[in-house]
């Protein structure tokens, strides 16, 4: 266990050092931003003056160096539009998408359980056919098409929900279920194979044998033994998740980080991407670590692979 | 995304290894096992879907009239079959709109290959190296591919293209160095069960070099299981391109993709829904024919053997 937890703790500090230097690497493309904040008649001077004083003019690797304790202390310069710390900017929209990804993820993931629960108490392959085959055919549009024909749907024609903005609860609810709908595939599948793979075993034969019924033996025998696989998986996905968000929020106008981003990478603003990118990458790797290491606490068999 | 984390392995099937260089080897013989499914009905399905937007891309521009370009203001936002000049309607600019989703057909599915092949090879080099080699460069690639897994992809493609400007270049680079990882850890396992079988071990003592043994004997192994994934991966590349271009970070107008044509249409959702929902739909026949083509080649298809070998309580 400690080994396997050195393992994945260097990991992820490596996957962080990875993003980071790619964050530098693109930062340092962009040029020099002092022609950026200066007006446009500021003389080449002052351009010059002002690159000095951002560290603009030093050897790449001291201001690598200086990059990288900067990060370290929180520091990702200012935004060169807002004049803001970009890294503010970036965290005050974290808990709009939070909002977004939380009840996408649990509105995705209680769908799927719902219908593994019916496909297995109803043992009917027409019904397992019918969640898969209904699941995929959602997945074969991207989230951002399937979000303008529910638009179509409910707000154009209909009237019955907004299209736009985080105004009232109401606003959450296309942006929610497009995510949900598009993630509820990949649990169903998840789920109905551990809860099959479960159904084979000696104590769910012995349970039967003693006379529970179908429903005891699945929800209080079953479920539980099959969750944990379906739970890792769900939870390694919620990163693929977020990225999946910025591209809705996009089409609902919704005042997440995905918004903020791609503001900020057309008015090539790049403090903003740079904070953007690590804030993501941070909740990305760090998920991901919780949810290996949890999986390996609760299930001794997971550390031993 | 769509970005599905499949328990590493799925697709790697028992399928026996070929070799050119053994003649009437009595080798396990290859299971019968595509016997009697080859035109299952989803398969003539999709089939038929994706030959309806290779139509679209290939045979449109031949016919007279076809002009994604040159535009007239005064027959614009045409709906769909209500001008005989303009058989799918007209855009904002009065554009014709069948014109326009030919040529974005063909940018779209034309990229998407691109990052393919690209993935194809990278992840196919980097994985038979991999598996052939092991030790270090085994563990390097390894890494390589867990940090890339690790990483929020679509967030990078988005900063690369913040800094280069947008392009469909660009597009294909960033896309093509990033989902490689499913064609990498299959040809490294392939590769490292293979690295000691009797016909790889016989070159090599004869004095064959590696990188011979690797072209000749590993990779026509490999070679059918790389296909496969390109074959599914299409629709996914597709699906995530489309994203991008959605997000404006593709092929810049004039130029139509999919993605931007939707993101386009979106502004006249009211008066004119069909800009929008027509290049989806080509999107959707292709992704969804890919899935329906491809399940007669994976273990796991949509619903493959997990309806076959499901079981109930």
């Amino acid at each position: 266990m400690p080994r396997y937890l050195l393992h994945r703790i260097a990991q992820a500090a490596f996957t962080l050092f990875c993003v980071l230097t790619f964050a530098f690497v693109l930062g340092r493309a962009t040029g020099k931003p002092a022609g950026l904040l200066l007006p446009d008649n500021a003389t080449a001077a002052e351009v010059d003056a002002l690159n000095g004083a951002l560290g603009f003019n030093e050897p790449l690797h001291v201001q690598f160096g200086a990059f990288l304790a900067n990060v370290l202390a929180g520091d990702f310069g200012q935004s060169y539009r807002q004049r803001e710390p970009a890294l503010d900017l970036v965290i005050e929209r974290l808990p709009a998408t939070f909002e977004l990804a939380f009840w996408s993820f649990l509105l995705g993931l209680v769908l799927a359980l719902a219908a593994a629960l019916a496909i297995q108490l109803t043992g009917s392959r027409t019904l397992r056919s019918l969640f898969i085959w209904g699941g995929s055919l959602r997945q074969s549009v991207p989230d951002f098409f399937f979000a303008l024909l529910a638009v179509l749907v409910f707000s154009v024609a209909l009237g019955l929900l907004p299209s736009l903005g985080r105004m009232s609860p109401a606003s959450l609810v296309l942006p929610v279920l497009t995510i949900a709908t598009g993630q509820f595939v990949l649990y169903v599948r998840l789920m109905d194979a551990a809860l099959s793979d479960q159904a084979s075993q000696d104590y769910v034969r012995t349970a039967f044998a003693k006379g529970q019924s179908r429903a005891r033996v699945l929800v209080s025998h079953m479920l539980p033994n099959a969750l944990l696989p379906v739970l890792t998986m769900a939870g390694l996905n919620l990163g693929s998740l977020l990225g999946g968000t910025v591209v809705v929020e996009a089409v609902f106008a919704w005042p997440g980080l995905g918004q903020v981003l791609t503001d900020a990478v057309s008015q090539r603003d790049f403090p903003i991407v740079q904070a953007g990118l690590l804030v993501v990458a941070l909740i990305f790797v760090t998920v991901n670590l919780a949810v290996d290491l949890l999986s390996a606490k609760v299930d001794p068999r997971v550390s031993l692979a | 995304m769509t970005q599905q984390l499949l328990p590493a392995g799925t697709q790697v099937p028992a399928t026996a290894p070929t070799d050119p260089d053994i003649q009437g080897t009595p080798a396990t013989p290859t299971p019968a096992k595509r016997k009697g499914r080859g035109t299952s009905p989803a398969f003539v399905i999709g089939s038929a879907m994706l030959g309806l937007v290779l139509l679209l891309a290939a045979v449109v521009p031949l016919l007279p009239g076809f002009d994604p370009f040159g535009q007239d203001l005064s027959a614009a936002m045409r709906a769909p079959f209500t001008d005989p000049d303009h058989l799918l309607g007209t855009d904002s600019l009065g554009r014709d709109l069948l014109s326009r989703l030919s040529l974005a057909s063909a940018v779209t599915l034309g990229i998407a290959f691109a990052v393919v092949i690209l993935n194809a090879v990278i992840g196919t080099t980097l994985g038979m190296a991999a598996g052939y080699f092991g030790g270090r460069l085994d563990s390097a690639v390894t890494t390589l591919a867990d940090v890339n897994l690790a990483m929020p992809v679509v967030l990078l493609l988005i900063a690369v293209a913040a800094v280069t400007g947008p392009s469909a270049t660009v597009t294909i680079v960033t896309l093509g160095l990033t989902y490689w990882v499913g064609y990498a850890r299959v040809s490294r396992n392939l590769a490292r069960s293979l690295r000691h079988r009797d016909f790889v071990l016989a070159p090599l003592t004869q004095g064959g070099g590696h990188g011979w043994v690797i072209r000749r004997h590993i990779l026509p192994n490999v070679f059918s299981q790389t296909l496969i994934i390109g074959a599914t991966d299409i629709a996914t590349i597709v699906l995530i391109e489309s994203s991008l271009e959605y997000l404006g970070l593709g092929v810049q107008p004039p130029v139509p993709s999919w993605g931007s044509m939707i993101f386009e249409g979106q502004k006249y959702l009211g008066s004119n829904p069909w800009l929008a929902i027509l290049p989806g739909l080509a999107m959707f026949l292709t992704v969804a024919g890919a899935q329906f083509v491809s399940q007669r080649f994976t273990a796991e298809g949509t619903t493959g053997a997990l309806l076959r070998k499901g079981r109930t309580a």
